[in-house]
């Protein structure tokens, strides 16, 4: 029993810092990268991922020992699938705003290589407390490193970070100079360079560590 | 006979669950769509019903007008009549969208009662450049206030100008003439399809 | 002729003005992991254009045939998926049997691509622009294929020359790679508003 423990908080920390999946292990780059506009949209996405992954990590571990091996796959993308379309619904009806924002990439969870990544590598061969330590570890890790790529963007470009709910309201506004003026943070490029740069930094870090 | 056998041992769970995870989809999908319904009407009807303010409720016109766009397609739209608190008409609102910058933009337009002159118009969506394009979405920013009171008629863009002057002229963001060219363009497209087939069926003067 | 027109500029436009990588963030992880290699990169394009020219006419036609006339609007990505894991699938068994240098020089790559967001993406952006015919639907989904080709491509040669370049240690490896990849695009917005 002590044994089984110290593996469920093991797997939950991996995902925070030594296996984060953005940072650590590189994958999920299209949310990462495209929703990072705001802190808001941040937010929601990363709720959306751990929600579809809890879920996800959940079934599949339960039905782990009836799994045939070639139709695997295709169970994964099922039941991914049917529970994207479920926080689809949920955001359309509860967060038109953030919805009509994030547009498709809410269904691109589906093709969220983390998801499927962590069916197949802990889900499939784990009970169900570890799955769920790890889909939460590994949902964290990835809403964490969105947050901060969030927040540095979105205060470069446009020198404040916004909330909308029913009404908008500004969480911090930085004083108005040039320097956090930065539209280019806003598109394509500043989303880029910023997690180039971030990983870099990362990799730096733990070098200097070992 | 095996084979078939075969096939089920294999195959059951994928079966199973698809109509399991059918009948999760069909529950969420009962319990929320009329919520996401009412969302996208209550937003259509936030930016209509904030130009059109005497407007306290808007109903649909019957057929649906078709407009042909600028890249040469046919588009049925559905044209709302706004009617004040005596049940006339106190403006016309109506959904559309064009090309812009980087991708579609999404325009509500208001119209007045008499068809003559625009109420203005919001962004339902668009996606154009943080900065410079996108300014088009400030409520109440100098380009969106150009539009209020200009006549229902064919607008121009200009790259200089006076934009308090309220007029067919339209002076373009800078730094943005593709999309303030978008925004005209559409404007242009639809309000005067719109105005000739609404005076068709007879409901202009 | 305003058809051709029309097919004309929107392949184009998704090409090279809207390419799916550089503005939309699409297919970021093929497009950062196998573009060490120019070769590779070039096969790993052509089977995401096969398959997404293939994915985007079923979808659409899926999408109009039977989701739309029967108001199954909340199964679309889940028919989506299967329609282009079961694709993939199909695809490589049939190139493996018939065309088996074909499968050498692309096939190894088609059981990674079923869950590459620029095909679901793809199709999903089709269905978002309300794309209403069958030729458009083929064109735009080849186009994107051909844009995610020549973005890889790109990033490609530039990476095997970064070898030989003296990149300071931190940066090595992933993060020299997103940086390249946000000069490419900036590049790449040269093109914006060309084609509207």
């Amino acid at each position: 029993m002590a044994e089984n423990q110290t593996s469920v908080g093991k797997s939950f920390l991996a995902g925070l810092w030594d296996e984060n999946p953005v940072l650590r292990l590189i994958l999920g780059m299209c949310p990462t990268l495209a929703v990072t506009t705001s802190l808001q949209a941040a937010l929601t996405m990363g709720a959306s991922v751990i929600f579809v992954l809890i879920c996800s990590n959940l079934v599949v571990s339960a039905m782990r020992n009836l799994l045939k091996p070639h139709l695997r796959i295709l169970m994964f993308t099922l039941t991914i699938a049917a529970f994207v379309t479920i926080a689809d619904l949920f955001l359309k009806a509860y967060q038109p705003e953030m919805s009509a924002k994030l547009g498709p990439y809410i269904p691109l969870i589906i093709v969220n290589c983390i998801i499927i990544c962590r069916a197949e590598a802990c889900a499939s061969k784990n009970g169900l407390l570890v799955s769920l330590a790890d889909a939460l570890g590994m949902g964290l890790g990835f809403t964490g490193a969105l947050t901060v790529l969030a927040v540095i963007r979105e205060l470069l470009a446009t020198g404040q970070i916004v909330f909308t709910f029913s009404r908008s309201f500004t969480l911090i506004r930085l004083p108005d100079v040039p320097l956090f003026r930065m539209a280019g943070m806003a598109m394509p490029v500043g989303a880029f360079l910023t997690l180039g740069l971030m990983l870099g930094l990362v990799k730096l870090l733990t070098t200097k560590r070992a | 006979m095996s084979k078939l056998r075969f096939f089920w041992e294999q195959s059951w769970l994928l079966l199973v669950s698809s109509l399991i995870f059918g009948v999760l989809l069909a529950m969420a999908d009962a319990a929320l769509a009329p919520r996401i319904k009412r969302n996208e009407t209550e937003k259509f009807t936030r930016l209509a019903g904030g130009m059109l303010p005497e407007a306290v409720r808007f109903e649909p016109v019957e057929p649906k007008i078709a407009v042909t766009a600028s890249n040469g397609k046919t588009v049925e739209v559905e044209v709302y009549r706004g009617l004040d608190e005596q049940g006339r008409t106190a403006g016309w609102a109506f959904a559309c969208e064009g090309g812009g910058f980087s991708d579609k933009i999404k325009l509500v337009v208001g119209v007045d009662g008499r068809f003559e002159k625009l109420a203005g118009f919001g962004v339902l969506s668009s996606n154009e450049t943080p900065g410079f394009g996108d300014k088009i979405t400030i409520p109440g920013g100098f380009f969106q206030k150009q539009f209020v009171g200009a006549p229902a008629d064919k607008l121009t863009l200009v790259k200089a100008g006076r934009p308090e002057q309220i007029d067919a002229e339209i002076v373009a963001i800078t730094g943005a003439t593709v999309t303030s060219q978008a925004v005209v363009d559409i404007l242009n497209t639809y309000v005067l399809a719109i105005r000739s087939a609404l005076k068709e069926q007879g409901l202009l003067n | 002729m305003q058809t051709l027109e029309s097919l004309l500029l929107g392949f184009i436009g998704i090409m090279i003005v809207n390419n799916l990588v550089f503005t939309k963030f699409l297919g970021t992880c093929p497009y950062l992991g196998v573009s060490g290699r120019i070769d590779t990169a070039f096969g790993m394009g052509c089977a995401v254009t096969f398959v997404v020219t293939l994915a985007g006419a079923l979808t659409w036609t899926l999408d109009y045939l039977v989701l739309i006339p029967c108001g199954l609007d909340v199964m679309r990505y889940v028919c989506y998926i299967l329609v282009i894991a079961a694709m993939v699938q199909l695809v490589e068994m049939y190139v493996h049997k018939f065309f088996p240098v074909l499968y050498e020089s692309f096939g190894i790559f088609l059981p990674l691509i079923s869950t590459n967001c620029a095909i679901l993406g793809m199709c999903l952006f089709i269905n978002l622009w309300g794309i209403d015919n069958l030729p458009e639907a083929v064109v735009l989904s080849a186009g994107a294929g051909l844009g995610f080709t020549l973005a890889i491509c790109i990033m490609a040669g530039i990476r095997e020359n970064l070898e030989l370049a003296d990149v300071p240690a931190a940066l090595r490896g992933a993060p020299i790679t997103l940086i390249t990849a946000g000069l490419l695009t900036l590049a790449f917005m040269g093109f914006a508003g060309m084609i509207r």
